[in-house]
């Protein structure tokens, strides 16, 4: 057996333990998607929960004098984007990175200044590659579990738009339809349209939500320190599914990544076998022939 | 005549049942929660919330929320975070007041953000602490 048979072992062995990698890659992806689409579920009740004690307070007060509700001339926006850590995940970040750079340039197209802000690691590129501002970046979770961990965003939204400092503020994250299929959306998070959101945190079939008659309400202090307490947890619970949601979607692209990479190593690995017995059984041609070659010789 | 309780955070749905009576912590003070109550929505601070069925009592401990009295006898707990009694690991509740204490007596000057997050840390353990001691403790004459 020459040096060939030898090269094309290695490369075997070599293909074969990329291929083992990229498989528990696919399997840990495809728990973690799992649990993220779980925890989206979970938040749906009370986003819906909390949408209906707002539609209540709204009988009750002028709700659009809150300063979260007020819509002012926008002269400023931020955009908060929710991308992964890691890479290897397909198209993902590129995906959403780009309806983000499309937005933004919209945006700036009507005279409006744009800044981001990012959550996970990979949101660098938008100011890499595209040149847009970044006033701050933020730690994510590779799965995000508590609401709390998107807390410190949150309060940076909430703090930068009740201080007028931005008029408008969008949320960029992956909506999560199926384990193949995800669609980068931007929405505008604040300031808050009064009714219920449509598409967000709605993992397959929506809920029925059960209509309850309009009595009067009793608000204790009073309607308007309710709004005060309830509109930020909106924003936040709002922002928690969006992360949710991407998490959802970048496990499950990354899951595909995997699959698709594990599936090309197992054809590559039976091209090198079909050629490796090639090889071998040429070697062995090849020596027979010598063989008797020689012994004709004689 | 029951309630139909349930109690959520944006992670899970703790707890929900028919219950007969439940009292809570609101911003204004305790309040008890019986059938047929006004429809009524409050601020929630954090503390121990308590619900009867049947006479037996379960405890929970909740941090801030909203709790909304419908007027369909249900009554609907948004929570920032609840735990229900059993579930509370006393020994991890302890571990995590000892260390929020003992970074509250550094030397080091905190600002008033983190000494404000140490301290809702802190109060949050210490209701763990009490809603789960209390539990341990009528445990065995349920059973």
């Amino acid at each position: 057996m020459g040096i060939n048979t030898k090269a094309i072992k290695r490369r075997i062995k070599s293909v074969g333990s990329t291929k083992k990698i990229t498989k528990a890659m696919e399997m840990i992806s495809a728990v973690k998607m799992r649990r993220a689409v779980a925890n989206v579920l979970a938040t749906r009740s009370y986003a819906a929960l909390a949408w209906q004690m707002l539609t209540d307070v709204a009988k009750k007060t002028n709700i659009n004098l809150h300063p979260l509700l007020e819509k002012r001339p926008v002269k400023k926006a931020a955009v908060a984007l929710i991308v992964s850590n890691r890479g290897l995940a397909g198209g993902f970040n590129s995906r959403i990175l780009m309806e983000t750079d499309a937005i933004i340039k919209k945006l700036k197209n009507q005279g409006v200044e744009v800044e981001v802000f990012v959550n996970g690691k990979r949101g660098k590129k938008i100011y890499q590659q595209f040149g847009h501002t970044i006033t701050a970046e933020f730690d994510k979770m590779d799965l995000t579990m508590k609401v709390e961990e998107v807390a410190p965003m949150s309060n940076m939204i909430v703090h930068d738009y009740t201080a007028q400092k931005y008029d408008e503020i969008y949320l960029g994250y992956t909506d999560y339809i199926s384990a193949i299929k995800h669609i980068p959306k931007i929405k505008k998070l604040l300031p808050l349209s009064a009714t219920a959101d449509d598409t967000l945190g709605a993992v397959g079939e929506p809920e029925d939500r059960e209509v309850v008659a309009s009595a009067e309400f009793l608000f204790e202090p009073n309607p308007a320190n309710v709004l005060n307490v309830l509109l930020p947890r909106l924003v936040e619970v709002q922002i928690y599914q969006a992360v949710l949601e991407s998490d959802a979607s970048e496990h499950s692209a990354r899951m595909m990544a995997m699959r698709n990479a594990s599936d090309a190593a197992e054809d590559m690995i039976k091209e090198l076998n079909y050629n490796f017995n090639k090889a071998r059984q040429s070697a062995i041609t090849q020596e027979i022939s010598e063989i008797v070659g020689g012994a004709a010789a004689l | 005549m029951s309630i139909k309780f349930q109690i959520i955070t944006p992670e899970r749905v703790v707890f929900s049942d028919e219950i007969d009576q439940v009292t809570m912590n609101t911003q204004d003070g305790e309040i008890t929660v019986l059938p047929n109550h006004i429809p009524l929505v409050t601020i929630l601070k954090s503390g121990e919330l308590v619900c009867k069925k049947s006479g037996q009592e379960y405890q929970m401990a909740v941090t801030g929320g909203f709790a909304e009295i419908r007027p369909d006898n249900s009554i609907i707990i948004l929570a920032d975070t609840a735990e229900r009694a059993e579930e509370i690991d006393i020994a991890a509740a302890e571990a995590a007041r000892d260390r929020a204490i003992k970074t509250m007596q550094e030397e080091r000057k905190l600002d008033s953000a983190e000494y404000a997050t140490l301290q809702a840390t802190l109060d949050k353990e210490l209701l763990r602490l009490k809603v789960g001691n209390k539990y341990r403790k009528i445990r065995p004459e349920i059973k």
